[in-house]
């Protein structure tokens, strides 16, 4: 039986009450996140006709994609096909990436800014942070048409060469799906800082994401790094997520975390990571962001209750 | 003895139960003016109402830098490490050194356009979904002065990242600037910032008729203006699309004359406009945008008057 049902045969209790809210069981939780997920793919694509909202959704990532060929193009001419497929790979990416982690702090700035809805929200039996996790995978799965229609883009007007009979599948859906909860987590992690910053944070996501361009070997390989910032790039899941995907598309291809000069070359002795490695790198690191996103998001939370930071509008 | 100071103790007000007389709303005006006399200001008034309008409209951006520090981190520190990551794709690439110079000023200069983005074209959207553009229309300025005062605030805001970035940037990658014209590398600078927020009064203006359309396609114009307009390479290598954004995007023109006038004599920046020429498109730009965003701002707020759509909110 549902915590809300629970709570309705209850005499003397509420749908709202908070102990509603503690037993709320998975069916709870589940329904929570799907209402949450609706909305949030609902707030991305219903504010246009399908048409523009198709052309809104892949202009970004193959904008972003044509940036860094112009730049190969330029500077190398046709010579660096290994680069330039190394580059629009994790370009496209990127483009699931950004919208992972904008989707839960926009929310929260959208809901708390402009809707006025974050006080609801936050007193509904569903949990907050559940709520904030099934917006950000609706943002997601946009980014994700982004990125699908960038690579097709890159295959078809670029001349991106992918042989599709050599595609580690296993790989690369083992690596996708456990790609989604370190990004969202990390969405969650932006979601608790703008819970205390003001309106100015709507470019925080972009900020950040832009950042971890530098440290996640996505458009040039982490051994041109410094020693310790190429550590911190090994400890970050969002590296193994893309490193994997590339090794599942392209097995042959340049890797971003092994090489000549790599700390993980030093380290390890192997040149490049296996898929093994790459996958269970990928899940520990993934679930240690996840674990801490959580923690630092709980303190944000209860700090926002505290001062009242939670129904604040700002302007500037 | 003015209007206003004898309502303080005029006999025909009412009186309160405690026996006090109220005290008017209006202290410091005359009550019983007739409002259409009593709007009947002076140029001096009028321009001094305009000015304070300004300065109260700036107020909030520039104070503000001191009210929130993480802006700090995420406004300078984070958009470094983006810059950093594109001058190592050069580095990766092995390019020329000069690339990377391109790059840092490129990345110091997209603070501004991102401020003119989300700060500018879409503030009096984001001004009527918290419920404040009706008490612009209602307050007794020209509403010229507001988007001045927002874009005299967001280029103080934008100087402190564009700054930071360039400056550390440059130490942190030694790039060498051989700056020939300084008289020239200023007016195009100032040029460059007319033109760029004139377009963003103008489009806040524009996007005052939209509703959500506004917030997602303020989003869309960031990445693909920065590939037009040749963000981290020579805008001129784009061919017929670079020469089509040095004509119609500030940003495009603004970045080619610096970097010409910025990194002198580069054999990598010909093909475009020399920055003189760029100097005059920027002039042109100035003139229209600020000229569309008055007309513009005149003739959708009829529109929207006439809709009922100044005070929708949250569509």
């Amino acid at each position: 039986m549902s915590a809300f049902r629970r709570a309705g045969d209850d005499a003397g209790t509420t749908p709202f009450a908070p102990s509603a809210v503690a037993e709320a069981g998975a069916g709870d939780t589940l329904r929570a996140f799907r209402t949450a997920a609706l909305l949030g793919w609902r707030v991305e694509s219903n504010w246009t006709d399908p048409a523009l909202f198709f052309i809104y959704t892949v202009a970004r990532p193959i904008a972003s994609l044509l940036l860094f060929v112009v730049m190969i193009q330029i500077v190398g001419g046709g010579a660096n096909e290994e680069i330039r497929t190394f580059v629009i790979l994790g370009s496209a990416l990127w483009a699931s990436l950004v919208a992972g982690i904008a989707g839960p702090a926009w929310s929260v700035l959208e809901d708390r800014e402009r809707y006025r809805m974050l006080k609801y929200l936050y007193v509904s039996p569903a949990s907050f942070l559940v709520l904030l996790v099934g917006r950000g995978l609706a943002r997601l799965a946009a980014g994700a048409i982004g990125t699908v229609i960038a690579l097709v883009f890159a295959i078809v007007v670029l001349g991106l060469r992918v042989d599709l009979g050599r595609v580690d599948v296993p790989l690369l859906l083992a690596t996708l799906a456990l790609g989604i909860p370190p990004i969202i987590a990390i969405g969650v992690l932006l979601g608790a800082v703008c819970l205390q910053t003001r309106q100015e944070s709507w470019s925080y996501p972009d900020a950040f994401a832009g950042s971890m361009f530098l440290v996640t070997g996505v458009v040039f390989p982490l051994a041109v790094l410094p020693d310790p910032v190429e550590v911190v790039g090994i400890l970050n899941p969002i590296t193994w997520w893309v490193a994997g995907v590339r090794h599942a598309v392209l097995p042959d291809g340049p890797t971003s975390i092994g090489g000549a000069g790599s700390v993980w070359t030093a380290v390890t002795g192997s040149a490049v990571p296996d898929a093994a490695t790459i996958v269970l790198a990928l899940f520990v690191t993934g679930a240690l962001t996840t674990l801490a996103a959580t923690a630092v998001f709980r303190a944000s939370e209860r700090r926002a209750r505290d001062l009242g930071l939670l129904d604040r509008t700002t302007g500037s | 003895m003015t209007g206003s100071r004898s309502a303080a103790v005029d006999p025909a007000r009412p009186v309160s139960p405690g026996g006090t007389r109220e005290a008017s709303v209006f202290a410091g005006r005359r009550h019983d003016a007739d409002p259409r006399v009593d709007a009947d200001w002076t140029r001096r008034r009028v321009l001094a109402t305009n000015l304070r309008a300004l300065v109260g409209r700036a107020y909030p951006r520039i104070r503000g830098m001191a009210r929130e520090p993480s802006w700090v981190l995420f406004e300078i520190l984070l958009p470094f490490l983006t810059t950093s990551a594109f001058v190592l794709v050069y580095r990766a690439l092995a390019a020329p050194e000069a690339y990377v110079g391109f790059v840092v000023l490129g990345g110091a200069l997209s603070a501004f356009w991102l401020n003119v983005v989300w700060m500018m074209a879409s503030q009096l959207y984001w001004e009527k979904s918290q419920g404040n553009l009706e008490l612009y229309f209602a307050a007794p300025m020209n509403l010229m002065s507001v988007l001045l005062g927002m874009a005299i605030g967001g280029l103080v805001m934008s100087s402190t990242r564009a700054i930071a970035v360039l400056v550390v940037a440059s130490l942190v990658y030694g790039v060498a600037f051989d700056v020939q014209q300084w008289l020239l590398l200023g007016v195009v600078f100032l040029l460059t910032m007319t033109a760029l927020y004139g377009l963003g009064m103008m489009l806040a203006s524009l996007f005052l008729l939209w509703s959500r359309e506004a917030w997602n396609l303020a989003n869309l114009m960031i990445e693909p203006i920065w590939f037009v307009s040749g963000l981290n390479f020579p805008v001129g290598r784009l061919g017929m699309l670079g020469a089509l954004a040095i004509a119609t995007i500030p940003f495009a023109v603004g970045l080619d004359a610096m970097r010409q006038l910025v990194f002198a004599d580069q054999a990598s920046l010909l093909g475009t406009p020399a920055p003189e020429v760029e100097a005059l498109i920027l002039v042109a730009m100035t003139a229209v945008f600020v000229a569309l965003a008055r007309w513009m701002m005149r003739t959708i707020e009829r529109m929207a008057r006439g809709r009922g759509s100044l005070s929708i909110r949250w569509q």
